[in-house]
């Protein structure tokens, strides 16, 4: 564990130099991941301004969802980004082979590769737009309920990673899974909104069977009075590490059937 | 060191008919076909030896070396390297074994080569006293000194692969396979890397299993070679072995003064020898093939001296190229079996 953390530090060390050789690169990454989510906010805002609520939630509640939601999804941005890449640029070049022969983890060896810059414009929003939020919530913030919140974040940041890694595992089966992960990913900006205004097919499938809503929508509700998803949100953390030992699981799966490409 | 047994590799590979018509009705509907890419084949390396293992293209040799490496999972047989079933303890077999594939890189594409090996320092946990050691060697065999401040990616291509090969042995490993490391490179870079396996070899007793379709190579190298054709090895024994096997066919070229349209071979050479077929416009060139067992070189070129005037002359030496050659050619028409050749 100690050995993994070390190789992390100086994965991330090279990983820094790199980026600060483009520095360029970064400044616009962080700029135009930064406008997006602007953007997103700017929508709901717009929203409000003809509507004071939106089945039964206020702004500054859907602005707190939303906030957990860039902040979860910009753990992932940063540190797991690589997910996107298993199959057009490790396993269909054959640079996927160089991993498994080295003495480390190949699935550490595959994230520790790479640290992505664009998501800190992610990560920058979702801090900006959860401090707007959480004054105007009815609940007093102590040492606790920050506590909670963090983790709580965490937790919805490898829920992220947990299903972006599960659906990239694919790619060792069929070379490139890419379009089949970005698709579900898109379903967790179905997350962002209060889930109550979805039909119950689709609040069933986030919440049991591709549990984005556990991103932003249930953690936010814990933070909320009388959202009445108090107890369901406490699942959380509890989704979070189900999730991951099943991704990490059929990640093993992958390996096992994974059969390289020719040359 | 290396024990295979009985190891085979089959390939599925998703079929689809041609077209857009094909590719949709592919993704309703999915046929198979099996691809035997290595069809049992068996091996024995001792700990030092340096083998090589050779196939036409689309044999199966990186298919093996990748099992060997634990990269792939054989669809059968055993396969163990050091007392280690590689793709069921990956890590393990890992810290022991170094490889290169072809013009793949291994090192860190954006980062500056010494950079690229200080990680692997740590990836392999290589004491700091032996890293320096083993990296001032092989700065100095492989001329590497000017290359280690550049990144990766501004390497010209026989750069890398000195680079590469410096990887591949830094943490000294027990066993190296090298998968075509001296593709595309000139001669003098091919040089310097045949020198520096060598002399791994003989400091640390690495065990090399080397591919290559540069017969050089392995006539440098290796004192052992493997041959496979179409997932079967058809070979395995000694370089000289197989010199004296099949190195008794010879052929010389003859250069004669006058141009003769039909050329007929003397008496005495008419039951032993063969002229091949002629290709020049002028008729000045007659080759001659013949086998060692039946007569020797010198009695060929004296009997084509005595019946005409001969320019120049030239031997064709048994070269393992061309036994190769033979080989290859007469496994895949399906001709040659085990028996025959061993
Ligand atoms: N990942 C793969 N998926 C499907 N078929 C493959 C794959 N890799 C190799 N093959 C097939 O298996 C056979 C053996 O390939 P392999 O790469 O082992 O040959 P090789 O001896 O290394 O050839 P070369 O000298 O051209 O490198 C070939 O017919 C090839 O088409
Ligand atoms: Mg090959």
């Amino acid at each position: 564990m100690i050995r993994y953390m070390k190789l992390y530090y100086l994965f991330c060390k090279q990983n820094l130099k790199v980026m600060m050789e483009y520095r360029m690169d970064f400044l616009l990454g962080v700029l135009s991941v930064m406008l997006q989510q602007f953007a997103g906010i700017f929508f709901v805002k717009i929203v409000f301004d003809h509507i004071h609520e939106l089945n039964g939630w206020t702004f500054y509640e859907i602005l707190f969802i939303y906030g957990i939601a860039a902040t979860g999804r910009s753990i992932h941005h940063i540190f797991f980004d690589n997910l996107w890449t298993l199959g057009w640029q490790y396993i269909r070049p054959g640079k996927f082979d160089r991993l498994l022969i080295r003495p480390i983890n190949p699935l550490f060896h595959f994230i520790a590769d790479r640290l992505q810059q664009d998501g800190f414009g992610q990560l920058f929003i979702g801090i900006i737009v959860i401090s707007t939020a959480m004054p105007h919530l009815d609940i007093s913030w102590g040492v606790l309920e920050f506590a909670i919140l963090v983790v709580m974040i965490i937790a919805s940041g490898f829920i992220f990673v947990a299903i972006n890694l599960f659906f990239a595992t694919l790619s060792f089966w069929m070379v490139d899974s890419l379009p089949i992960v970005w698709t579900i990913f898109n379903l967790s900006d179905f997350a962002r909104y209060p889930l109550t205004i979805y039909h119950k097919g689709i609040r069933y499938l986030l919440t049991w069977i591709i549990p984005y809503g556990f991103t932003a929508f249930y953690p936010a509700a814990y933070f909320i009075e009388g959202s009445g998803f108090e107890k369901l949100a406490l699942l959380t953390p509890i989704i979070a590490v189900i999730s991951c030992i099943a991704a990490y699981w059929f990640w093993n799966r992958g390996l096992r059937a994974f059969t390289s490409t020719g040359s | 060191m290396i024990i295979v047994n009985d190891l085979e590799k089959h390939y599925r590979i998703a079929k689809r008919d041609p077209g857009l018509r094909g590719a949709i009705k592919s993704l309703f509907h999915r046929k198979y076909e099996t691809k035997k890419a290595v069809k049992g084949i068996n091996m024995h390396i001792n700990a030092g030896e340096m083998v090589g293992y050779i196939g036409a293209n689309g044999a199966g040799k990186s298919t093996t070396i990748k099992m060997l490496t634990g990269i792939l999972t054989p669809t059968s047989g055993e396969v163990k390297v050091n007392g280690i079933v590689p793709y069921e303890n990956r890590k393990q077999n890992a810290s022991h074994i170094g490889a290169i594939f072809g013009q793949r890189t291994q090192l860190f594409w954006d980062i500056p080569v010494r950079e690229s090996y200080e990680l692997l320092k740590h990836i392999y946990e290589i004491p700091q006293k032996q890293y320096e050691e083993t990296l001032a060697e092989f700065v100095d065999v492989l001329h590497l000194g000017p290359l280690l401040g550049i990144p990766v990616r501004q390497l010209s291509l026989g750069q890398k692969m000195r680079c590469e090969l410096a990887a591949a042995f830094l943490h000294r490993p027990k066993v190296v396979y090298l998968d075509e490391p001296t593709i595309g490179l000139d001669v003098a870079v091919k040089v310097r890397i045949r020198a520096f396996i060598k002399q791994m070899n003989a400091r640390y007793g690495t065990t090399v299993l080397l591919t290559t379709h540069d017969m050089q190579d392995i006539e440098e190298i290796c004192q052992r070679i493997i041959i496979i054709d179409d997932g079967n090895v058809i070979y395995d024994g000694s370089i000289q072995d197989i010199k004296s096997q099949f190195g008794e066919k010879r052929v010389i070229h003859f250069e004669l003064e006058d141009s003769i349209t039909e050329c007929v071979l003397p008496e005495e050479l008419k039951k032993v020898a063969k002229i091949l077929p002629r290709t020049d416009e002028d008729h000045h060139n007659v080759s001659i093939s013949f086998s060692n067992k039946d007569i020797s070189g010198a009695e060929v070129i004296h009997s084509m001296m005595n019946q005409y005037s001969v320019a120049d002359l030239t031997i064709a030496d048994a070269k393992i190229e061309t036994i190769v050659e033979e080989i290859y050619g007469r496994g895949m028409k399906g001709r040659v079996h085990h028996e025959e050749i061993h």
